[in-house]
């Protein structure tokens, strides 16, 4: 590749060459070593296959999956800079974040739907999983995790859903806690331990808010790093032991 | 001896960053002809540029849906003051419709854990190798679907339908002891729609793959029917009116 002579002292300063441990990825050598080298880029292999590719396989679903993981992530700890989770600051914050906090109502938008999003695109997910048969082995524990990453992330949706303390999340938690207290034998104990107590209150709304913004989160990137290293260990997707189409 | 120095160096070049050279060239049709480096592609650009394409896509979505739809806020918390309908959010909807047909222990905790069990159990009942990567497997597993589905469809809808009408829980009490019509009735209901499909394509010697595709839709299609069900067709009181009728002021959508 021509390049002009400035571009050129950059690319070859030792700086530059201690970030970029490759050249420009116009040949094979060097489209290799972009993705080995990197970090983010290393959880693809150096080449895939195209049927691996085939939009129609896979529609993307895992990786729209992770991306609105990331965007929760991301508006979720701008909520944080506001956001009291105490009964007497909750509801207010919230207020204060929709009225008087730049892009607050925005972001808190953001955030309730990709809330939403991301339980539809994981439910889907694992329907595509399934009706492609992916879930064959090698890749039964993959299948194992996903289950418990879909049991993370309704658990992720159902804790957020109490924070804004408004009439609507209280009565939901409620309805939700209260079925635990079925559970045979267990239950009354499950119950009171998920409330703090024996009904929804400060105790509830602290326990809530840990698992939702720490426990739950760090559990996730966990094991959706798993999940993906797996998926590479497995040998990529289920779509290459397919026969060939031709 | 100039020659051959220029020889060697030709075969052993130096300062290049070729690391790979042809050893030989081969004809041939063993298993890996076909299958070589031609069907596939280097992940750099072509995997990344798809993963940022998405990436775009999906902010951009949840952006111009962020502008136009607000999440909801309602009144503050009051736990004197019960909200009608307690509605939980549409992802637990379907469980809650559940609930008004039979015992919560049985719609709340039991189905719920065997339906988690079935999820974790199965790539370790279905462990055939074949098949996997294609959707629905074969056509015969596209068919069982489609079946399955419209079958569950019609069977779900019929059974929430039914005990809405003549609810169980109503007509038999004092005829029979309330466990038959808040377990053993509705439990036994649901097992012999969940196992008609797996009869019928036993007997017609379906395989293992086959039999889960039945079960898997079957869990779906009723988690949908239930869903739209405690969704768009409960109001007030969790009381069941149709969508075109529901009482004023009561809109599903307005806080999902
Ligand atoms: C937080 C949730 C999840 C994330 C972020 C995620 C992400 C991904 C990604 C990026 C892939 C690569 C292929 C693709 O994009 O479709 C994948 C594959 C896979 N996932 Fe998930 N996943 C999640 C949940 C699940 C669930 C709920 C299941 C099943 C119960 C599951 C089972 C699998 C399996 C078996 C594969 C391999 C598929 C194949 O080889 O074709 N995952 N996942």
């Amino acid at each position: 590749m021509a390049q002009s002579k400035p571009i050129e002292r950059l690319t070859q300063s030792r700086v530059w060459r201690s970030f970029f441990r490759h050249g420009w990825p116009d040949n094979p050598l060097d489209r290799s070593l972009t993705m080995t080298s990197n970090i983010f880029f290393h959880l693809h292999p150096v080449k895939v296959s195209r049927k691996s590719l085939r939009w129609n396989y896979s529609f993307g679903l895992g990786i729209m999956a992770a991306i609105l993981y990331g965007v929760l992530v991301f508006t979720g700890i701008l909520l944080m800079f506001y956001y009291v989770p105490s009964v007497e600051r909750a509801y207010p914050t919230m207020k204060e974040i929709q009225l008087s906090v730049p892009l607050g109502q925005f972001t808190r938008n953001m955030h309730r739907w990709a809330a939403h999003a991301m339980v539809l695109v994981v439910i889907l997910h694992m329907a595509r999983v399934f009706y492609t048969g992916a879930y064959k082995p090698p890749r039964e524990f993959n299948w194992v995790i996903g289950v418990i990453l879909l049991l993370l992330t309704l658990g992720a949706s159902f804790t957020g859903y109490l924070l804004p303390w408004d009439q609507l999340s209280y009565w939901a938690i409620t309805v939700g806690t209260n079925i635990a207290g079925y559970a045979p034998v267990a239950g009354p104990v499950m119950r009171e331990l998920l409330l703090g107590g024996t009904e929804v209150s400060q105790n509830t709304l602290i326990r809530f808010y840990t698992l939702h913004i720490a426990l739950l989160p760090a559990s996730l990137v966990l094991l959706i790093s798993v999940h993906f290293w797996r998926v590479r260990k497995d040998g990529g997707l289920a779509a290459n032991e397919a026969p060939d189409a031709e | 001896m100039t020659n051959e120095l220029s020889a060697n160096e030709e075969i052993f070049p130096k300062g290049t960053n070729k690391s790979y050279a042809i050893v030989e060239l081969v004809r041939g049709d063993g298993p890996m002809v076909g299958k070589g480096p031609e069907k596939t592609v280097f992940s750099f650009p072509v995997v990344l540029l798809w993963e940022v394409l998405l990436l775009l896509g999906v902010t951009l979505a949840l952006f111009l849906f962020s502008l136009i739809k607000q999440a909801p806020l309602d009144a503050i918390a009051n736990p004197q003051v019960t909200t009608d309908p307690a509605k939980a959010p549409w992802y637990f909807v379907g469980l809650q419709e559940l609930l008004e047909h039979m015992h919560p222990t049985l719609a709340g905790i039991i189905i719920p854990g065997i339906l988690v069990l079935f999820l974790v159990s199965l790539p370790y009942l279905d462990h055939s190798r074949t098949h996997a990567g294609v959707w629905f497997s074969t056509r015969r597993g596209k068919r069982i679907t489609v079946w399955t589905a419209l079958y569950t469809a019609i069977a779900m809808i019929a059974f929430i339908a039914l005990d809405n009408a003549f609810s169980m829980r109503e007509s038999l009490r004092g005829v029979a002891p309330p466990w038959v019509a808040q377990w053993l009735l509705p439990a036994l209901i649901l097992a012999v729609i969940v196992l008609i499909p797996v009869v019928v394509l036993r007997r017609k010697g379906a395989s293992t793959r086959e039999v889960m595709i039945a079960l898997f839709t079957v869990m779906l299609a009723s988690a949908v029917v239930l869903t739209i069900s405690g969704f768009l067709f409960r109001g007030p009181g969790f009381e069941m009116f149709p969508p075109w009728n529901m009482p004023d002021g009561y809109n599903p959508w307005n806080d999902f």
